[in-house]
């Protein structure tokens, strides 16, 4: 990510250069080598520097720090690390069974045609009600759609934990009901607790990786 | 500073507007808030997209095509 910001803006900086070497001598663009030039300088170039600088900020967007530099967020970020197995994202998160990195947006994308320009959209959404109306408090911020099983079974279809664990096998409905989304893994008694962000007063913190 | 000839005052405009819609985008790249995004498309993007456009347009104008 660094890397990427720096050769960007070096391109930015050298593009800068070549368009303000056209705007205080124009008259370059007589020769044939100009005009290719102002091609490069005035179109080309700045196209490119559009192209990266959005796959940048989408790439940026997805870190959880990103999701987390919202103050309304501040509390689900605090759930990440909640010193008790049974809270489903902070198990996720402090095992890395999903991207410690990526974490909100690996469970909060949708995995399906347009997933991640959906969340996106919904991205743009949050800041709007941010920065323009007034934002719930974080306990009751809901998601948009109950949550999709297909964003859990997107790692956990054929892992050998997940289909042959106990639990999972005690009734030979559960499975098939759980893969055709008819029965929810956040159902009651099952994966149930995962933010709760409303009783977070109470709870044990890990104090991360060493 | 501005040129007399209109196909060169458009490419100076759409220096400008590049020039500006770079700036955006460089102030965004370490700006690591929600809102740097929404910036960087909706100012960088437009005066980016107007400079390129302008550029283009200066080429196919008819004060460019008259010797």
């Amino acid at each position: 990510m660094v890397l990427t910001s720096s050769l960007l803006l070096l391109l930015i900086a050298v593009t800068a250069v070549l368009i303000a070497v056209l705007v205080f001598r124009p008259g370059l663009t007589s020769s044939q080598g100009g005009k290719i030039l102002a091609f490069f300088v005035l179109f080309l170039l700045p196209l490119i520097c559009l192209g990266m600088g959005t796959n940048y900020h989408i790439e940026r967007s997805k870190q959880t720090q990103f999701c987390l530099s919202c103050h309304e967020m501040e509390p689900y970020g605090k759930s990440l690390m909640v010193d008790d197995p049974a809270h489903l994202a902070a198990a996720h998160f402090q095992n890395h069974r999903v991207p410690a990195g990526e974490a909100c947006f690996t469970c909060h994308t949708t995995y399906a045609m347009f997933g991640d320009i959906r969340a996106k959209m919904h991205g743009l959404r949050h800041v709007y009600i941010h920065y323009l109306r007034t934002p719930p408090a974080p306990e009751d911020i809901r998601l948009y759609d109950p949550f999709n099983n297909r964003e859990c079974l997107h790692c956990h279809l054929g892992a050998r934990s997940f289909e042959e664990g106990a639990v999972h096998n005690g009734d030979p409905d559960l499975l098939p009901a759980v893969k055709a989304n008819k029965l929810s893994c956040l159902s009651s008694g099952c994966h149930e607790v995962v933010h709760n962000v409303g009783s977070l007063k109470d709870a044990k913190f890990w104090k991360g990786a060493p | 500073m501005l040129s007399t000839n209109p196909f060169e005052r458009r490419l100076q405009f759409s220096g400008v507007l590049l020039i500006l819609g770079l700036l955006v985008e460089a102030v965004c790249l370490f700006w690591t808030r929600p809102i740097a995004f929404v910036l960087f498309l909706c100012v960088g993007g437009l005066l980016l997209g107007f400079g390129i456009l302008l550029f283009l347009f200066s080429l196919v104008s008819r004060d460019h095509a008259q010797p």
